[in-house]
């Protein structure tokens, strides 16, 4: 299997396959994390599609220092961050609650709702460290330079949010049906 | 949980559950957890966050997203390889929505029409700008002429009584002061004239100066042609100053005015009345000085009416009547000389000052035939007799000086030498 990075890498020298081997493997990712953030489909499409094109425009700008996936959601949380800046009220920061929570087939949708509430009262800070580590699995050292901040900084976030988080869910009434 | 009881932190716990810790670190916290309740109870709440996290799903992705993003790419692939180069291409780029060219063509037309229009209505109307603008500058400067004729007049009347308003008779009567008669039907004010010289402003004020150095060979006409000249151009001589020295060139120093319209003319007549040995000219531009002027004298203007109205319409004590008829007298005393500076300035704009120097051509003066034997005879003589009185007085002189002293020293010595001269004849006489 090729690696994100080769991929990348192909795609500069023009491989059309390249590009769409990548998009089938992240896009469903990309899309949630913007999902997970933004409270409104079809604005998470939209970003979802303006980050696989700005993946497209700067294809030649990438370097091999950082893994693609790390990459790709540095420019997914740049374009999350321009598009907050246009309309607060789309961010997760909202206090505007989703008007319809859709989940996939399977899942309780209450027990989406209640990990994404209790998620959204987070700090912004914290919650976004969280995220990024708990769904885009990055790393330490990438979180940290997506946020531009230091890495023991992401990391006593992360454990902040994590503690808080828990505490959250361990006080709140016992509608979660999945907790352990 | 602290570091005196722990070895290692909570967040390397966490850490270590993350995959961040070292192979080293991450197996000194697994056996720190094997050992540690503590740790191993928040390595659990760790986890269980984790998991409790995994619930938050979300839906799949649309499958619009593919396909927009497919339509997206085949766009711009096609517009890739179809895309000419150059500046149609460029052109076509900007002006993608007009896809008809007949469009674009008809918008360039409609531009260029809608250009030439607007230049040529901007020409229509500065060109009436100027026109008018010269029709006021040439009654401006008639305005000048009359008023330079009527200060001259007036300054030949100087020891006559000053002729009351009403003496002044026909249409060309022109009033000394600055309030300005009717001229030939047209009632030329003050503020008109600041708004012909308002006008006049739109061009650069420039106070020029010149200075012309000549070399005449017949520097006896110099000045009757220097004066004619002024005179020919409306202008007139500040100064002039003309030295005759007995054995030296005769020269002639002179400040010209000269009205600025015709400085070239004249210095180009001044230069024919001889050979041009130096000449310069130089401009100082004025107008921000004139306007920062023009501004100042309207603002005291202002102030002293508003002081006037003060004055006529409020009643109050007599020591703030005072105060303000001062404050009147010292802003009409700045307007005055605000006014005065103002027309020194104008006049340094209307006439041009002209250094003029004008040297005689030097010619040495061929010595004469040698003067006859009897004249150098009779010429010695005379200088004998002369060199006789000469060293005679010399003597006199010498004398008069010398003799005082003599005398004295001559009656200090006598006595003791008498004395000695006796002592050695009475003992040349015993022996």
């Amino acid at each position: 299997m090729t690696s994100d990075e080769q991929l990348i890498l192909d795609l500069q020298q023009g491989s059309d396959g390249a590009f769409t081997e990548l998009f089938l493997r992240y896009h469903e990712r990309v899309y949630a994390f913007f999902r997970r953030r933004i409270n409104d489909a079809a604005q998470a499409e939209e970003l979802s599609q303006e980050t696989f094109l700005a993946v497209l425009r700067a294809a030649t700008k990438y370097e091999p220092r950082a893994t693609f996936r790390a990459y790709l959601f540095g420019i997914a949380f740049n374009i999350l961050a321009a598009h907050r800046r246009k309309s607060a009220s789309a961010s997760l920061s909202s206090t505007s609650t989703p008007d319809e929570v859709s989940a996939p087939s399977g899942t309780d949708p209450a027990t989406v709702m209640y990990v994404r509430q209790a998620v959204e009262r987070l700090e912004a800070s914290e919650r976004e460290v969280l995220l990024l580590r708990e769904f885009e699995e990055l790393s330490y050292d990438e979180i940290a330079k997506i946020l531009h901040a230091p890495v023991n900084t992401v990391r006593s976030r992360l454990f902040r949010a994590r503690m808080a988080l828990r505490e959250i869910l361990t006080t709140a009434p016992g509608n979660f049906g999945g907790r352990k | 949980m602290t570091a005196s009881t722990h070895p290692f932190a909570p967040e390397d716990v966490m850490a270590y559950l993350d995959g961040e810790l070292s192979a080293n670190r991450a197996s000194g916290v697994v056996a720190h957890l094997r050992e540690c309740a503590e740790c191993a109870a928040l390595a659990e709440h760790l986890r269980d966050v984790s998991n409790q996290l995994v619930n938050w799903s979300v839906e799949p992705a649309p499958a619009t997203l593919g396909k927009s993003l497919d339509a997206v790419r085949k766009d711009r692939a096609l517009s890739k390889a179809e895309k000419p180069k150059g500046f149609g291409a460029w052109l076509d780029g900007k002006f993608a929505p007009l896809k008809h060219r007949w469009v674009l063509g008809v918008s360039g037309v409609a531009a260029v029409a809608l250009l030439v229009l607007f230049l040529a209505h901007t020409n229509l109307r500065r060109t009436s700008e100027v026109h008018q603008f010269t029709a006021a500058k040439s009654q401006y400067e008639e305005l000048l002429a009359r008023r330079e004729a009527a200060n001259m007049a007036s300054s030949l009347e100087t020891n006559a009584p000053a002729p009351p308003p009403s003496a002044s008779t026909g249409s060309a009567a022109v009033s000394t002061d600055d309030q300005v008669a009717p001229l030939n039907g047209r009632n030329l004010t003050e503020f008109t004239r600041l708004q012909v010289v308002a006008q006049l402003h739109t061009a650069p004020m420039i106070a020029r100066t010149a200075s012309v150095s000549l070399i005449a060979k017949d520097f006896g006409s110099v000045e009757a042609s220097v004066k004619a000249i002024v005179l020919r151009h409306n202008g007139y001589i500040a100064s002039l100053n003309s030295t005759a020295p007995q054995d030296a060139a005769r020269t002639l120093n002179a400040t010209l005015q000269i009205p600025s319209a015709q400085l070239e003319t004249a210095i180009t007549e001044l230069k024919q009345l001889g050979r041009v040995e130096q000449e310069s000219q130089s401009g100082d531009e004025v107008t921000k000085e004139f306007d920062d002027r023009a501004a100042r004298l309207k603002n005291s203007r202002a102030t002293e009416q508003r002081l006037l109205d003060l004055l006529r319409d409020r009643t109050g004590k007599l020591s703030d009547i005072l105060a303000a008829e001062q404050e009147i007298a010292r802003v009409r005393g700045d307007i005055e000389q605000m006014e005065a500076d103002q027309r020194a300035l104008q006049t340094r704009v209307d006439y041009a000052a002209v250094q003029l120097s004008v040297q005689e051509e030097y010619k040495a003066s061929l010595q004469g035939a040698p003067p006859s034997t009897l004249t150098r005879l009779r010429n010695a003589a005379v200088e004998g007799f002369r060199a006789a009185i000469a060293s005679v007085l010399d003597l006199g002189v010498w004398a008069l000086r010398s003799v005082p002293t003599l005398l004295l020293w001559g009656l200090a010595l006598f006595f003791p030498a008498r004395w000695i001269w006796k002592r050695r004849r009475a003992a040349a006489s015993q022996s």
